[in-house]
């Protein structure tokens, strides 16, 4: 099963597909080869003898039969032939019996049969001659045995097809290695995909420490990977904070109702009772509302709001909602706005934004402390600096505190649900903004923003959160 | 006897309202569905509506928009349980007058309903009186009777709010809405609290009657008539 799936695997089928286009073409290189190296010895043979012929016929007739005995002599392979005839037909001198029928006596090189003298019939080898008829009516005719060419081609292919078979199993080879090298890191893929759908997800590809696009794909799809990991992880963790935040104030209004079923004498307790009751509902209904808000607000479903936003009078109006409180808890609430700031935005969510970080502020800054909001300007860029008095945020918790619902130890007994900074966040992001988280003590929080309709990002690629003295 | 028509498709949600408002003197009609919502309201002509967005047979914007295609002026609240911003601004351009969202305390369904059926007094007066109190809109003053009382720009709206709406509950989520232009649930719950706390200091001296009262668990009112 395993053979049949490696032979029928395409990259099997490919190798099988090269080896094959290889063969084809070494027989036409070899077949080419054939050609050129035939089509020259005999060309060579035919200037070979049409010069020799030339040389006897030149001579005076009583050297010519001496000239061809020696021309014989000196031939130790015996691929000469020449052949001396009077005007009848009668052999003078050389080494053919008789004269050719079908040899042209023009001057012209042509391949012939030729009897030999002293050689059986059945071994007349068909050679390339010339002939020519000479003052005084004789016949002279000189050859040239050209098998030693397809000896050297017979040679030449030998050599080619012991060098092709290897060369076409070695493709065939490589071709199955190939090929189940790739099954073999498919399989494993298949495995790991298996396994990372069956929930196991810190499972990754197999890498390798090699650089092939098939690498790279790993690389790429492990990325995507951590991404999921760290989102499912991230909702799992909000899905128990949600059923953690939820628990809390639902456990007290069932105590609560089930205390004043047990215990309430008179219509009064019963009241008190049910006001804790409502008061539960109230507090969980407000984390999912909360919830809700920041869905809506991180889907970006609310870029259809935006419009020129007047961040000045928005300081303003936060001020002028919280001094009452700050005023309760005896802190000084105070606005410096350096200039007047249009920035493009919800003017609603940048309200929300900048009287939640009052309101946190507001909130941690211990009696007799201060609060100051600060609207800065430079060039295109705004700055709305929220600080106080209080603890501020320390450097380990400044990633911690946008997660929805943490709550810091020293936070644990204030009111809230723990989505403030979340939403804050949510809203600087949609806007292209950014969010500094400045060190304690003290606590400081800015919001960097670009002024006028330039839509999106103070800068393009920025992470929504900086730290301070990270820059 | 004020009529309200209420248009919603859950019973139990249905039965609880229709019951307090009886209580408190309305006389309900109820339709369980668009089209016979719809129906009863040509035919009846309420003073008021209540009216669910998510209705079988037809959604309740489309009712309300049916209806001012017709030229009915009649107030209408409506319901949802969809609580997005967008949802709300929707609902309120489609014809509805308020809206709330699901769930929600009796109490302020109740206090929005008498502020849809009870008008604010004509806003082309320039000044407002409300037993011995008196506010110039022109001047920006603000007095009980010899008095003259020293409010902030926030304090003088919020107290031109109560002045326009005599005798009637006006919910924390209201006056958010109205006063604050709040959109959204602020982080700190007692806000209308403290705001209200020091309008009433101002306005209620020591040993004068009591104008400002808080209704327990509901919101506010200005009593005007002792």
């Amino acid at each position: 099963m395993h053979q049949v799936r490696l032979i029928r695997s395409s990259t099997f089928l490919w190798a099988l597909a090269v080896a094959a286009a290889f063969a084809l073409f070494v027989v036409a290189l070899f077949t080419f080869v054939y050609w050129k190296l035939d089509d020259y010895l005999i060309a060579r043979s035919d200037r070979m003898i049409t010069t020799q012929i030339h040389f006897i016929a030149d001579l005076p007739p009583a050297r010519r039969i001496s000239a061809i005995a020696d021309h014989l002599e000196q031939d130790s392979r015996g691929v000469q032939y020449a052949g001396l005839f009077d005007a009848a037909g009668i052999r003078l001198a050389g080494n053919i019996d008789h004269l050719p029928r079908e040899l042209g006596l023009g001057g012209a090189v042509q391949g012939v049969r030729l009897d030999l003298k002293g050689r059986p019939a059945v071994q007349v080898p068909v050679v390339r001659a010339i002939g020519r008829r000479l003052d005084g009516g004789d016949v002279l005719v000189m050859g040239r045995n050209v098998d030693e060419t397809r000896e050297i081609s017979s040679v030449v292919g030998e050599a080619l097809a012991l060098g092709l078979l290897p060369a076409f199993s070695l493709c065939l080879v490589a071709g199955a290695w190939l090929s189940a090298r790739a099954q073999k890191r498919v399989e494993e893929v298949n495995q790991r995909v298996q396994r990372i759908v069956a929930g196991e997800l810190r499972e990754r590809l197999p890498e390798g420490g090699t650089d092939d696009p098939f690498a790279r794909l790993a690389a790429i799809v492990n990325g995507m990977l951590d991404e999921m990991e760290t989102m499912i992880n991230a909702l799992a963790g909000v899905g128990n904070d949600i059923a953690h935040d939820l628990r809390t104030p639902l456990t007290r209004v069932r105590l609560a109702l089930e205390r004043g079923r047990t215990h309430a004498a008179t219509l009064e307790e019963l009241q008190d009772i049910t006001d804790k009751a409502m008061a539960g509902i109230d507090q969980s209904l407000a984390i999912v509302t909360a919830l809700l808000r920041l869905t809506e607000i991180e889907n970006n479903r609310r870029m259809a709001g935006f419009g020129e936003v007047a961040l000045d009078e928005i300081l303003r109006e936060v001020c002028d909602v919280y001094e009452p409180i700050a005023e309760d808890k005896l802190i000084g609430l105070g606005v410096v706005i350096a200039r007047n700031v249009q920035v493009w935005g919800d003017r609603d969510l940048l309200f929300e934004a900048v009287a939640n970080l009052v309101d946190n502020a507001v909130k941690f800054t211990p009696s007799g402390g201060r609060v100051e909001l600060a609207l800065e300007a430079e060039d295109d860029t705004a700055l709305v600096r929220v600080r106080d008095t209080g603890p501020g945020i320390s450097e380990q918790e400044r990633e911690a505190v946008l997660r929805r619902f943490y709550r810091s130890d020293t936070m644990r007994n204030t009111p809230g649900v723990g989505l403030g900074l979340s939403l804050v966040a949510a809203i600087v992001k949609l806007h292209g903004f950014r969010l500094i988280i400045g060190p304690a003590p003290g606590g400081q929080i800015e919001i960097l923003a670009r002024i006028g309709r330039t839509g999106r990002a103070v800068t393009r690629r920025s992470r929504t959160l900086v730290h301070a003295d990270s820059d | 006897m004020n009529r309200i028509l209420l248009i919603e498709d859950d019973t139990e949600t249905a039965e609880a309202i229709v019951a307090e408002l009886t209580d408190r003197g309305f006389e309900v009609q109820w339709a369980g569905d668009g089209v016979d919502g719809l129906d009863r309201a040509r035919r009846s002509s309420p003073d008021a509506m209540i009216v669910d967005r998510m209705l079988p047979k037809m959604d309740g914007l489309t009712v309300i928009e049916a209806l001012r295609k017709d030229q009915f002026r009649t107030p209408v609240l409506v319901l949802s349980a969809l609580g997005a911003v967008d949802d709300r601004v929707r609902g309120l351009r489609m014809g509805g007058d308020d809206y709330l969202t699901k769930p929600f305390a009796i109490i302020e369904l109740v206090a929005r309903i008498e502020a849809l059926l009870r008008r604010p007094t004509d806003d082309r007066k320039t000044i407002l009186h409300s037993g011995p109190l008196e506010l110039d809109l022109i001047e920006r003053t603000a007095r009980r009777g010899d008095r003259e009382l020293d409010l902030l720009p926030r304090e003088f709206r919020l107290l031109e709010y109560m002045m326009r709406r005599n005798d009637q509950l006006l919910t924390r989520a209201m006056l958010l809405e109205e006063v604050w232009n709040y959109k959204f649930v602020p982080a700190t719950t007692n806000l209308i609290d403290v705001h209200m706390g020091r309008l009433r200091h101002k306005v209620d001296g020591p040993g004068e009657v009591q104008l400002i009262h808080n209704v327990r668990g509901s919101g506010f009112v200005l009593r005007s008539r002792q």
